[in-house]
């Protein structure tokens, strides 16, 4: 079965580059502009993978995770950070939020699908 | 979707981005804002941070990471918003704008080295002291230590094998890492197994399936890359539970049976079971397609909209036709005809309303304009903002930008006084300058207004007179001095204007707005201000027409271009020879044009007494009247492109189809009075 992704992010051009990479490399992509959007959409939708940026209106990426954390449907799904950050204090709150791991943005498309396969199970 | 198309996306991101960020630095200027408003413009600034990076636009990247610094301090506390600090953010918006309007190829390249050093300047300044940002994203964080060792060992001596241990803590394996990939990865650039530690592992009894309870142990060749090592630990959750360094290995430590098992099969502390296995409970992808786009909005090619509006408008005629023959057949009173027309003109309503957007776009350019002027002229402009959600047709609202800031300038250059001056007169030293937008049945009314000195008519009329557009001795209403201001060739500017001028003046302007079959009014009173307001139509494929007949044709005459309409007395028309005939309307002497005449038609009225005469204002060859044999109604049309069914025809805008389900073509006003210009010269040679 092909393996699903959702993309989370309030750039959609950002969310055209993901769609982009990862349709590519063969897996199918779902997006929501924001932490509420993908919260919605997950209600009725079991990705394999959620990608997240940080800095979203209505609800973040780290409250994206706490959310779905939350939820025993998703306690261990991969969730990979899309974020422009990458100064370890950062990277310690994507993981203590329950973050399994981050992309350093702008990504180039390859990195995007290695860390991808990293997390896919 | 193409990489062009996608950084298309990103452009206009970027306006929007500013339009938001814009509207935030608005309120914080104004003292109206809460926690939410900078994340506004943290959020605007970061989105734009993110997409430069990812297109190479790296100016535009490095310029935004100073900001978003910057602003991420703001944001904590650490840096209040002082009234400097607030200009600081101004100027930094607007550089952050012309770097945008940089990689748009429509400007250079700004230098924004100054920016940038006030921007470094204020973070130095922030209370807490924090050292400047960290140098522009760096994609791994380097383990200095580790790298001295490394630059420390001697070069002689061969380098030795990695040692890599893993262990990691009970909770580490949660939220979906599995050591399996790991060791995976690990195996790819050349590592073994050693050693698995399972001394940990409790009895079943205490066996929580979801903690982590083994170590590992790996060998790497000495020629594999540290950083490629860290890298794939670098998902690990703990960065504590991982150690890598050289090391010698105990050759019979290699030696342990079988690595590869361990490879091959989930470790003996399983991470979570359910997730290793094919997500059963997944919804197969088909079960719900039209979740799949989250998002609130969609984006749609422009010509597929367009072509729906045309088709609505197609429907909107067959609609008037169906019950036009309906009621010739004395079927009027069908209960499903009034619901038909109902639902169609809401149909059209709502295709119209696809391609709106509203003015706040255009508006919220306005406040840098205005700030520039306030900067270059030393007067002092509070800006208020009325009716920005308004909606307008895309096209218009594209091209109304232009003619709006003219006015904008024109009522910051002219209208609105200095600050002393002002005070002298008894006014707030601060000019207000008033946007708005709103309905007025079927056109939107745009208006620009200022408190300031209002039009100068003595002046206006001393100029117009020295440009010879009026007679020296003419004498005219207020209302008509003030549009002399839209004449061509009438510009107020005392000096060479290098504001408001820019090469055009207000009749660029009046022709502008008229493009869009809009039209421009001015309300001036000495001392008080003046306003101007443009009444431009909710779309560009509907005009207001009035609909006359010619012969035995039908035509449909814009209500822009219509001053009046009269029947004059026989013999009041004169004629001037050559064929030409004029009318004296009130001391002005027009140009009296026969429609038929001018298309080449027979069996038209020629006696102007007994034919409706037209007056109507264009902008390239002044007034003129056009005769016609009757008026027979004045309604909405829908415009058809001549050009995209025959070809364009001289004096001809488009066609429409009219309730009966004839063709009626839209007179060009414009080209039709400027096709009289020539003929004299042909008559005369």
């Amino acid at each position: 079965m092909q393996k699903r992704i959702l993309a989370v992010d309030d750039s959609l051009s950002m969310r055209m580059l993901l769609r982009a990479s990862l349709t590519s490399a063969g897996y199918e992509v779902a997006e929501a502009e924001d932490g509420r959007a993908a919260l919605d959409w997950l209600e009725n939708n079991e990705p394999t993978l959620v990608i997240t940026d940080i800095n979203m209106p209505r609800l973040d990426g780290f409250g994206l995770i706490a959310e779905l954390r939350a939820q025993e449907r998703f306690r261990d799904m991969p969730i990979l950070v899309l974020t422009t950050e990458s100064s370890p204090e950062k990277k310690a709150r994507a993981r203590d939020a329950g973050a399994t791991g981050w992309i350093v943005k702008p990504f180039d498309p390859e990195k995007l699908t290695v860390a991808v396969r990293r997390v896919m199970h | 979707m193409s990489p062009d198309d996608i950084q298309s996306i990103f452009f206009q991101e970027c306006e929007e981005g500013l339009a938001s960020a814009e509207t935030a630095l608005m309120a914080i200027k104004a003292g109206e804002h809460d926690g939410e408003t900078i994340n506004t413009i943290f959020r605007a600034v970061h989105s734009i941070k993110g997409g430069a990076g990812a297109f190479g636009f790296n100016p535009l990247q490095a310029f935004t990471h100073h900001f978003e610094t910057l602003l991420d301090k703001v944001r904590d506390g650490e840096l209040s918003l002082t009234p400097p600090l607030v200009e600081l953010l101004m100027g930094a918006f607007d550089v952050l704008a012309d770097h945008v309007t940089a990689i748009r190829g429509e400007g250079d390249q700004p230098d924004d080295a100054a920016m940038e050093q006030a921007l470094r300047d204020a973070l130095t300044a922030a209370p807490a002291a924090v050292p400047v940002a960290a140098p522009v994203v760096p994609e791994l964080s380097f383990d200095l230590a580790a790298m001295m060792a490394e630059l420390a060992a001697p070069a002689d001596v061969p380098a030795q094998d990695w040692r890599v241990a893993f262990t990691p803590a009970a909770g580490d394996l949660a939220h979906g890492s599995e050591p399996l990939l790991l060791m995976r990865e690990l195996a790819a650039l050349g590592g073994q197994v050693v050693r698995a530690d399972a001394d940990r592992v409790p009895t079943l009894d205490g066996f929580d399936p979801d903690a982590a309870y083994m170590g590992w142990t790996l060998r790497l060749p000495a020629a594999a890359d540290r950083a490629l090592i860290e890298e794939v630990f670098d998902f690990v959750a703990d960065p504590a539970s991982v150690t890598i360094e050289r090391a010698a290995f105990d050759e019979s430590a290699v030696a342990v049976p079988a690595p590869t098992p361990v490879l091959q099969s989930p470790p003996a502390a399983p991470a979570a079971p359910t997730v290793a296995e094919p997500p059963a409970v997944q919804a197969p992808p088909a079960a719900k397609p039209a979740k799949v786009a989250a998002g609130a909005t969609i984006r749609v090619d422009l010509e597929k909209l367009d072509r729906l509006v045309d088709l609505v408008g197609e429907l909107v005629i067959t609609q008037s036709m169906l019950s036009q023959r309906l009621v010739s057949n004395g079927l009027a009173a069908v209960e499903e005809l009034a619901d038909l027309d109902q639902l169609t003109r809401e149909l059209q309503d709502s295709a119209m309303a696809i391609r709106a957007q509203p003015v706040k776009s255009v508006f919220s350019r306005v406040p840098r304009i205005v700030r520039e002027l306030e900067a270059s002229t030393g007067k002092r402009v509070q800006i208020e903002v009325e009716g920005e959600a308004t909606e307008l047709d895309k096209t218009v609202i594209e091209r109304i930008g232009e003619p709006l800031t003219h006015l904008v300038r024109n009522c910051v250059d002219h209208g609105i006084e200095l600050p002393a001056d002002r005070l002298a007169k008894g006014k707030p030293a601060e000019g207000r300058l008033r946007l708005s937008a709103e309905h007025k049945g079927s056109r939107i009314v745009i208006s620009v207004s200022d408190d300031g000195a209002g039009i100068d008519r003595e002046r206006v009329l001393a100029i117009a007179a020295e440009r010879g557009i009026v007679p020296a001795d003419a004498r005219l209403s207020d209302e008509e001095i003030d549009q002399l201001i839209f004449a061509p060739g009438f510009s107020t500017a005392r000096e060479v204007s290098n504001i408001s001028g820019r090469g055009v003046g207000m009749d660029v302007v009046r022709q502008n707005v008229q493009a869009l079959g809009g039209r421009i009014t001015i309300q001036s009173r000495p001392g008080e201000g003046s306003s101007f307001a443009l009444a431009l139509p909710l779309t560009l494929a509907i005009v207001d027409g009035m609909v006359v007949s010619v012969g035995d044709q039908t035509y449909i005459i814009p209500l822009t271009h219509i001053v009046e309409s009269l029947r004059p007395e026989r013999g009041q028309v004169q004629s001037t020879g050559l064929g030409n005939r004029v009318l004296n309307v009130r001391g002005s002497f027009l140009p009296v044009l026969g429609i038929g005449d001018q298309l080449g038609l027979s069996g038209t009225v020629s006696e102007p007494s007994e034919g409706v005469l037209i007056v109507v204002e264009t902008e390239s060859a002044g007034s003129a009247i056009l005769m016609v044999d009757a008026i027979i109604d004045q309604r909405q049309v829908v415009i058809k492109s001549l050009e995209t069914h025959y070809q364009q025809v001289e004096g001809v805008a488009g066609a429409t189809i009219l309730g009966d389900g004839r063709v009626a073509l839209i007179l060009d006003v414009e080209g039709l009075v400027g096709l009289r210009a020539p003929m004299p010269l042909r008559c005369a040679s």
